[in-house]
């Protein structure tokens, strides 16, 4: 929101909370942050480009079952598995995204949904890579590179993950503010019109989803030796939909709101389950309330707020009109 | 076992099953069709049927009077949920129905569990229809054989209402145009109050059918929900005849699949689905180019 300064004091803060919290708070912030960079990596296309993906926990199980394929069978340093397991799942999204950029709206979103439920059944059925329904079991955190351990440790681990969030926000903010962004903007308002600028918005599409899955893939890469395993839920629609809606309960368009939306998730589901075991019957009327009172999300009702406060004492109205573009 | 039996054996197997997916598949498209929601609620609602449907047929001890009084209620809520809730949101872009319908199914997961507890409940089918019967010398189960002949029934139920009633009349021009139906003078959010409540209603009756088969267990809602999914962007979304299409065309790759190929069976399913996007995006019989 105020440049930099916001992130650089949000990140510090990060930094420093593997010296004051408990390991088990430490486990839950570390899958905090794998989600939030996977729920961003959705937001590029659905906050961004309106293309809405029904299938993009093909992008993390991609990331997921490739590093930790790489770290079971081969002695490659964590980090190198991690990165080369995102880059695969970019490159398969070239393919996917050429297939489903043949269609739009409600089609898109099936031909998604589609692709990720045959990986699905793949992953499901093709016991000597995917090890079927028992999935990979006990992937270790290769040490590593150059002969570190640094990041076999949990808060090593940690930062990893840090770094990797830090990193895909910083590339994605650059990427949304750059002249490529205003393009994917123009898709999302019309896309017709950005065709007869002379765009060749197909190609855009296709670009957005491939950088798309590289970050998912990468959240997933990171997924997979953090729990230690990878199995066919991490590909199942299920996921899918709760990524979906993690963007959405966060706010769509924002970058930093679907971060906070996932681990809105992951805390409001952790505190539910601790505090009864009907949590899912809160966490539905919670995605209810959100719809029907606040759809521009946490992030757009924080904003609201904070601009609503400072707007209306000093500039009035003209300024909250001209901030949201 | 020869083959001429076992095609025929397996033929009204694969129709008894795609029975039961047309149940789910129509009221996914009817509502589709309708309102432009994809109702990711749908596989909970038909698990609220069979579960509902269990409960009536302990009070009543009628099969029968639980087939007629599950689908009934079931409806009204549909109808309820679309009144009280759905109504608010059609100005809203679908992210707002995607968000809810998935709310809604993860209460009445909840809610289900809260009331008939988490272990499968035994539904037992009529008497009438137990027991077996012999096709060319090969044993069938009765009820898989009245399963077959309700969902032609069904079917063509539904097909003569939507051509030859008004209200099928007001369903199908709703889904061509709702701006012109309200300008003509009838009121839109009734009927869709009506569609949401009808295609709750058959998700129910199709779960109530399924109940003696599968037993009604807090698992059904997830087994069955893709399956409608593929079903309605095969046939296309909003495509009444496009979802019998899809049903049967699901069915029989279902069964001769798991017979044949085990292995791909489900991830052939998902290529037909695949195939029939990138050739027609629209479903086989959509509207949509």
């Amino acid at each position: 929101m105020r440049g930099w300064l916001g992130t650089i004091i949000v990140v510090g803060v990060l930094a420093c909370a593997p010296a004051g919290l408990p390991p088990f708070a430490m486990t839950l912030l570390t899958e905090a942050l794998i989600l939030g960079l996977f729920a961003m990596s959705l937001d590029l296309m659905v906050g961004y480009t309106r293309l809405i993906s029904f299938g993009h926990a093909a992008a993390y199980g991609l990331g997921a079952y490739t590093s930790g394929y790489l770290l079971l069978h081969t002695d490659i340093a964590m980090p190198f598995a991690v990165i080369a397991a995102a880059l695969f799942s970019g490159v398969v999204a070239i393919g996917v995204a050429w297939v489903c950029t043949l269609a739009s709206g409600v089609s898109f979103s099936m031909l998604t949904l589609a692709f990720a439920q045959l990986l699905y059944a793949v992953a499901f059925k093709w016991t000597s890579v995917t090890g079927a329904s028992d999935g990979l079991a006990g992937i270790p955190r290769s040490p590593g590179p150059f002969g570190t351990t640094f990041f076999v440790g949990k808060s090593g681990f940690y930062y990893l993950v840090l770094v990797c969030l830090f990193g895909g926000f910083v590339f994605c903010r650059s990427l949304v503010r750059s002249p490529f962004g205003s393009v994917l903007r123009g898709i999302r308002e019309n896309e017709a019109k950005t065709l007869s600028l002379g765009y060749n918005t197909r190609c855009y599409k296709i670009a957005v989803v491939a950088i798309s899955f590289t970050l998912g893939g990468l959240a997933g890469a990171l997924y997979a030796p953090f729990a230690g395993f990878a199995n066919t839920e991490l590909l199942f629609w299920l996921f899918s939909g709760q990524v979906l809606i993690m963007v959405i309960v966060g706010g769509a368009g924002t970058l930093v709101g679907p971060i906070i939306g996932a681990a809105f998730f992951m805390l409001v589901s952790n505190v539910l389950s601790s505090w009864t075991d009907s949590w899912a019957l809160f966490f539905g009327l919670i995605f209810i309330l959100f719809v029907l009172f606040a759809p521009q999300g946490i992030w757009g009702l924080a904003t609201q707020a904070f601009t609503g406060e400072v707007a209306g004492a000093r500039r009035g109205r003209w300024r909250s009109l001209n901030w949201t573009g | 076992m020869t083959l001429l039996p076992f095609l025929v054996t397996q033929c009204v197997n694969a129709l008894s099953q795609a029975a039961l997916l047309f149940f789910l598949g129509v009221g996914l498209t009817l509502i589709f069709g309708i309102m432009r929601i994809v109702n990711f609620a749908h596989g909970s609602i038909y698990m609220l049927g069979a579960f509902v449907g269990y409960t009536a047929a302990r009070i009543t001890g009628s099969f029968w009077a639980a087939l007629i009084a599950a689908p009934i209620l079931v409806a009204l809520f549909g109808t309820a949920f679309e009144f009280g809730i759905l109504r608010r949101l059609y100005r809203r872009d679908g992210s707002a129905f995607l968000m809810v319908t998935f709310g809604l199914a993860l209460i009445l997961g909840e809610v289900i569990r809260l009331v008939w507890g988490s272990e499968a409940l035994q539904v037992k089918g009529p008497a009438a229809f137990s027991g077996v019967v012999f096709i060319l010398d090969e044993p069938f189960p009765v009820y898989r054989l009245f399963l077959a002949g309700a969902g032609i029934v069904v079917a063509l139920a539904i097909w003569q209402f939507l051509e030859r009633t008004r209200l099928g009349l007001l369903i199908r021009a709703t889904s061509q145009n709702a701006e012109m139906v309200h300008a003509l003078g009838t009121d839109v959010n009734l009927v869709r109050s009506g569609v949401f409540g009808i295609g709750c209603g058959f998700a129910a009756l199709g779960g109530v059918l399924a109940a003696p088969l599968v037993t009604a267990s807090l698992g059904m809602a997830a087994s069955v929900i893709i399956d409608a999914f593929v079903i309605v962007i095969i046939g296309g979304m909003g495509s009444f005849p496009g979802s019998l299409i899809g049903a049967l065309l699901v069915a029989f790759v279902q069964v001769f699949g798991n017979y044949y190929f085990p292995d791909l069976a489900l991830a052939f399913m998902y290529l037909i689905m695949l195939v029939v996007l990138v050739v027609r995006p629209g479903g086989l019989l959509g509207k949509e180019a």
